[in-house]
């Protein structure tokens, strides 16, 4: 049973740095694998755990520094990366992102039965290259996964819980789980599986070798394009209030009508 | 004549439809009204589509009223299931006979699942999550140009595309609804070929009964606790924002932080990852003012921020300042309800 994770290498959010035009600082930022990915990777774990014939293939579109977070997949314990990389790539939006995560499923995975994806990639939070990815191979998908209860070779089965209710599915091989719960099998490696996993190369292509279009890939292959970008900004006419606190705000809250 | 085509959401309960569906078109009628402005014979009908078994008459009527001008029911009893790839094959196999400029899809569990299905067999753009819309001028031509959020809200980025049709997914919430169109358009039936679903299966859903759901959509007042509310190892201070909230007839909200450290349950999150309001009142009880959080709220009309720090970020924001110990405001506000009941 093969089973891929599609993982992603992102910005840390909670470490941005602008540069002077206010633009991103991508340089000087940390990146880490995207957290929801990481989910996804140890819910693909979990299931190797449980079924010895079970391989996981770790597969990432980015520049070469996306290494890193193969690594650590190896690390955890998949058994195979691979690592989209080409210049032509860069500036891919949702759309030509998918089409090249298709295109290298196809030729250089094509027999899995699951794929497992972060919900969201917090850099771009777009959600959208998940059911892309479905579509483009035609396959049925489940988002916003709680939980993967069981999965072998022919069905899966997940639970979505929200604060509502837990919907149980069961859903046939192959097709796409979407995961957005940390799942608590979290493995940290130590220093011997990286030294194992140094065992195990990343498997690299690029754009001739998995035979995708150039029309279709990076800036030109992207219908969408930034037009402008800007940080929010507030002119708000702030008015203090320093007496009476307590009957202010009760009269806010009991004359809300009359506003 | 060019067209806005709004796909519309309902309540898969009674096939009412959702909020965000007026939202939408309203956003729409001023999209079309917006383009003839900035370039005379450019003139857009607003169409929404829906997929469901049926449609009554008072719902078609609400939609004309939001700012339709044609109503579509792409009818088949297997929409009482959702399926994304169903959905999005019939809505493709109408789509192709009746195309549009644009499509407005909800940014909704749904229609999250529908959109990228969608453009990408249209082989084209998709704007995720956008909180703003509108026509901008360029070289005499009208393009299409959404704003969305990015890193977490700290970026804002108003996309084209360079394909039609143009498509967004939009936040429910952020935009108002207007029931004063006063036409009524056309209303159509449309019958597509039966998509099936077999290879995805619900076998169980477990009712998690104790928790109701959160719905801020009508919220009038809303009641935000942060984490500056936090205090003794405890969330006495939450439950006590909740009390004040029940008794003033107000909703309880909280930020992430407070989720993130068990203080609260995620259904009162507000913000980028949570809940959108757009209350008449909003109240914020220790909040930093996060760009995430300010997200989901600054679209309420009067902002009153309580906060230790006076230059705390939330402030920015707000329309009445008050710095001040929020617990100590709590307790005197609890202190006079108590007092009058
Ligand atoms: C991708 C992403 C998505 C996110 N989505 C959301 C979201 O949807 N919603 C959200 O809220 N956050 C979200 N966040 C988190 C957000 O960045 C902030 O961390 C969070 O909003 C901070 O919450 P806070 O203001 O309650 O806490 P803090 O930032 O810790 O602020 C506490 C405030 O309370 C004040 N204070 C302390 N004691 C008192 C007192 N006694 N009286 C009055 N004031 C006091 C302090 O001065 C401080 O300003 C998101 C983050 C990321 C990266
Ligand atoms: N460049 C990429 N390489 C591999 N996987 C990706 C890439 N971009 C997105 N994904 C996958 O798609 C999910 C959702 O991303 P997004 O649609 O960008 O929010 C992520 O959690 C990843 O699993």
């Amino acid at each position: 049973m093969n089973i891929i994770v599609c993982i992603k290498q992102v910005p840390d959010v909670d470490d941005i740095k602008w540069t002077k035009e206010n633009n991103l600082d991508r340089n000087n930022m940390l990146s880490k694998i995207n957290p929801y990915d990481e989910y996804a990777l140890n819910a693909a774990i979990k299931i190797k755990s449980r079924f010895k014939e079970a391989k996981v293939t770790v597969i990432s579109m980015g520049p070469k520094q996306a290494q890193d977070v193969l690594n650590f997949a190896l690390a955890k314990g998949a058994n195979r990366a691979i690592l989209l990389s080409d210049k032509a790539f860069a500036g891919s939006d949702t759309l030509a992102t998918s089409k090249i995560l298709a295109a290298a499923i196809k030729k250089y995975c094509p027999d899995f039965s699951l794929i497992l994806t972060g919900q969201m990639a917090v850099d771009g939070d777009t959600q959208q290259v998940p059911l892309s990815l479905a579509q483009l191979l035609e396959i049925p998908e489940i988002t916003n996964i709680t939980e993967i209860c069981n999965a072998d070779k022919n069905v899966a089965i997940v639970s979505v819980k929200t604060d509502l209710k837990i919907d149980i599915y069961e859903i046939n091989t192959p097709c796409l789980l979407a995961l957005k719960t940390e799942c608590e099998e979290n493995y940290i490696p130590k220093i011997d599986d990286y030294i194992r996993a140094q065992n195990i190369p990343i498997e690299e292509y690029d754009i001739n070798d998995i035979g995708i279009n150039k029309e279709d890939v990076g800036v030109i292959g992207s219908p969408t394009m930034v037009y402008r970008a800007f940080r929010p900004e507030i002119h708000k006419d702030t008015k203090e209030i320093k007496e009476d606190i307590t009957k202010k705000i009760l009269d806010f809250l009991l004359k809300v009508d009359n506003k | 004549m060019k067209k806005i085509l709004v796909y519309g959401e309902l309540n898969s309960k009674d096939n009412t439809i959702e909020k965000v569906t007026f939202e939408l078109l309203n956003k729409a009628r001023r999209l079309s009204s917006e383009a003839k402005e900035l370039k005379q014979d450019e003139e857009y009908i607003v169409e929404v589509v829906f997929c469901a078994s049926y449609l009554v008459d008072d719902e078609i009527n609400k939609a004309f009223k939001a700012g339709a001008n044609r109503v579509v029911l792409i009818k088949d009893s297997v929409f009482d299931t959702f399926y994304s790839t169903v959905y999005a094959d019939a809505f493709l196999e109408y789509f192709d006979k009746n195309p549009s400029d644009i499509i407005l899809f909800p940014a909704t569990p749904k229609g999250r699942l529908i959109a990228p299905r969608v453009t990408v067999q249209l082989d084209t753009g998709l704007v995720a999550d956008c909180i703003e819309a509108e026509f901008v001028l360029k070289n005499d031509k009208l393009l299409f140009a959404p704003t969305r959020p990015t890193f977490g809200s700290e970026l804002m980025a108003t996309i084209l595309s360079k394909k039609a049709p143009y498509c967004a997914t939009i936040r429910k919430g952020v935009f108002k609804t207007d029931f004063s169109n006063a036409k009524t358009g056309e209303f159509v039936e449309y019958t597509p070929i039966s998509y099936h679903e077999d290879r995805i299966k619900l076998i169980k859903t477990i009712l998690n009964k104790d928790k109701n759901d959160v719905d801020f959509t009508n919220a009038k007042v809303v009641l935000c606790g942060g984490y500056g509310l936090y205090s003794n190892k405890s969330d006495e201070y939450y439950k006590k924002l909740k009390k004040l909230a029940k008794i003033t007839d107000s909703f309880f909200g909280v930020t992430r932080k407070v989720v993130d450290f068990n203080l609260a349950e995620q259904k009162y999150q507000i913000g980028q990852t949570g809940s959108t309001v757009q209350a008449k009142l909003y109240v914020a009880f220790g909040v930093s003012g996060a760009i995430q959080h300010i997200q989901g709220m600054k679209n309420s009309k009067t902002i009153v921020a309580i906060n230790t720090d006076e230059n705390a970020d939330i402030f920015k924001y707000s329309d009445y300042k008050i710095v001040a110990d929020a617990k100590k405001v709590i307790d005197d506000l609890l202190i006079y309800f108590d007092i009058k009941i």
